[in-house]
């Protein structure tokens, strides 16, 4: 009921004059029903509503103004259909258990036609979306989008963001190779960085006190069930309520009149999809995902390095002095997150031009600085391949390297 | 109060206030039913204990005064559904008087630090956290030392007991 009279202040309609293909209930349904052999299109129309649907969707009225910025949340969308495909695909291949997950990964990735491929679809999608994501936020918080009534439509957003972490980080084990391992070691030992509960959350997260075989079949079962089932969730909710908000239109009015979504933004956002699907085959070819070896515990020949976007978080680690590493790993990630969920009722300014909420938009740059500085950090201050052999070699001499003493399993 | 409830006497209202009642309780127990033994299953492994294990590491003459020497040895451990033979490393210093045992996990985050031998010291490739050749932290953000397993030297052997 209330669905029908609801519309928002700033909502945009389109005016009668413009043309539409076909008109939106040129039959209604009444009458379609008493046609006695009806097309299929008709019949399949009066049980789902479907074209109705579809029309509706069309013929969404997108502000003067609207443009490329607002094909992000699209391409976004679609970016995560293919890494449900992709990950579908995988699975098919793929046996969490570290007696076999690294040799099903190399399998796949070797020895299965095309494996490279949908491989490399799926992890560098998982960049690609990084990417896009950020993007798409970007866009809302400079926009001042997320303003009432928009608020829930943002804070889903942000749910969504999280889910999206979530993935890349369960992901980024399941290869079990040296760089998943450690990148994992690391990573979860953050959690053990929170005082007091921190230890059994960390067992929690592991499923033992290491990581082991039981942190690979937990992270799957997070990684392919439960995120996956929340992401598609989350994913309706937030396409609801930007349906039901309608698009927000730029910061200034535009002049000019609403126009339907079709053809002119879905044309945008196809052009969009083009180069941003096309970006991510061409990585997925030119830059085919590898395998290092099967994660060792004891490898010394290894430097942990997380996957870029968690770059900044790692550097931010490196220049905490000792007894604070609390405020990198809980304090600043934790104070960023509840900010961000927090934005809408941060900003407490009636306009959404930028210059009317400044301390917003200049907390968002600090952030935003912060963030890219130690990323950019953590890129540059990537060690070259090669230099902890040195390191190696320059202790050799000293050193007897791993003079093992295999011993034979001992029982109790 | 719904229309539909306008013209109907206090009995009816209750009733169906109570019917709602119910419903609201059998949800919030089929809630209970999945969540209660979901969150337990997902956490058992908290209730894991560890138990200490002595292993021969190698005679004792192999290691000699102010030397520190990395030692890799596995063990039959049993990783959630199966048994494996996990390799682990140890850093054994040996001074005048005895020999300690140092874990090669950074106290930070848990990177493999490295010995450096011309240094004395031992580094750790992620963080750059600096600790001595016995293990105590001087540089970087380590909080603490490194962690030491107990030593004992039986015949001629080395032995050290690690929790697994």
């Amino acid at each position: 009921m209330s669905q029908k009279t609801y519309k928002p202040k700033d909502a945009p309609t389109l005016s009668p004059e413009v043309k539409v293909d076909e008109p939106r209930e040129a039959v209604s349904s009444e009458e379609r029903l008493q046609i006695e052999r009806p097309s299929l299109r008709d019949w399949m129309d009066l049980r789902l509503g479907w074209y109705g649907f579809v029309r509706k969707n069309l013929d969404e009225p997108m502000p003067a103004g609207v443009g490329w910025w607002q094909t992000l949340g699209n391409l976004l969308m679609t970016l995560l259909v293919f890494q449900f495909i992709t990950g579908f695909a995988l699975a098919m291949y793929y046996s969490p258990s570290p007696d076999s997950a690294h040799a099903s990964v190399k399998h796949l990735t070797y020895e299965v036609g095309l494996g490279s491929f949908i491989r490399g679809l799926h992890s560098w999608g998982s960049t690609v979306i990084v990417i896009a994501v950020v993007l798409h936020m970007l866009r809302v918080f400079f926009w001042g989008s997320y303003k009432k009534p928009r608020e829930l439509t943002w804070v889903v957003g942000v749910i969504i963001f999280q889910v999206i972490l979530g993935f890349s980080f369960t992901g980024y084990l399941l290869p079990w190779d040296q760089k998943a391992y450690w990148a994992t070691v690391v990573g979860t030992r953050i959690a053990a960085t929170i005082p007091v509960v921190g230890h059994a959350l960390l067992v929690f997260i592991r499923g033992g006190e290491e990581v082991g075989a039981l942190t690979l079949t937990r992270f799957y079962s997070f990684h392919v069930m439960l995120l996956p089932a929340s992401l598609i969730l989350f994913t309706f909710l937030h396409l609801y309520l930007v349906r039901r908000h309608h698009i927000a239109g730029p910061v200034t009015p535009a002049k000019g009149a609403p126009v339907p979504f079709y053809p002119n933004q879905l044309f945008k956002d196809a052009i969009v999809l083009l180069f941003g699907v096309g970006l991510l085959i061409y990585l997925a070819v030119a830059l085919p995902p590898g395998l290092e070896a099967i994660a060792d515990p004891t490898g010394t020949d290894f430097s942990p390095r997380p996957e870029w976007y968690f770059l900044g978080l790692y550097e931010l680690l490196k220049v905490m002095p000792s007894g604070w590493e609390v405020v990198a790993t809980v304090i600043i990630p934790t104070g960023i997150t509840i900010g961000m969920f927090a934005l809408p009722w941060l900003d407490r300014s009636k306009s959404r031009h930028p210059a009317k909420r400044q301390w917003i938009i200049m907390s968002g740059f600090a952030a935003i600085l912060l963030i890219g500085l130690m990323t950019l950090k953590g890129i540059l201050e990537t060690p070259p391949e090669h230099k902890k052999s040195e390191a190696t070699l320059a202790g050799s001499s000293d050193i007897p390297k791993a003079e093992a003493t295999q011993l034979e399993s001992l029982g109790e | 109060m719904p229309k539909d409830n306008l013209n109907q006497d206090n009995i009816e209202i209750s009733r169906r206030k109570m019917m709602g009642l119910v419903v609201g309780v059998i949800n919030l127990g089929l809630i209970g039913a999945i969540v209660g033994p979901m969150v337990g299953f997902a956490a058992a492994p908290l209730g894991n204990k560890r138990k200490s294990r002595w292993v021969e590491l190698m005679d004792e003459s192999r290691i000699k005064p102010g030397e520190v020497k990395e030692v890799n040895y596995s063990l039959l451990v049993v990783d959630g559904y199966h048994e494996v033979e996990q390799k682990f490393t140890v850093f054994l210093r040996r001074s005048e008087e005895d020999v300690i045992c140092i874990d090669p996990a950074c106290t930070h985050l848990g990177c493999r630090v490295d010995y450096h031998a011309d240094q004395h010291k031992f580094i750790c490739p992620c963080h750059g956290g600096v600790f001595d050749d016995e293990g105590t932290n001087k540089s970087g953000p380590p909080p603490k030392p490194l962690e030491r397993h107990p030593v004992k030297i039986e015949a001629g052997k080395i032995w050290i007991s690690r929790e697994v």
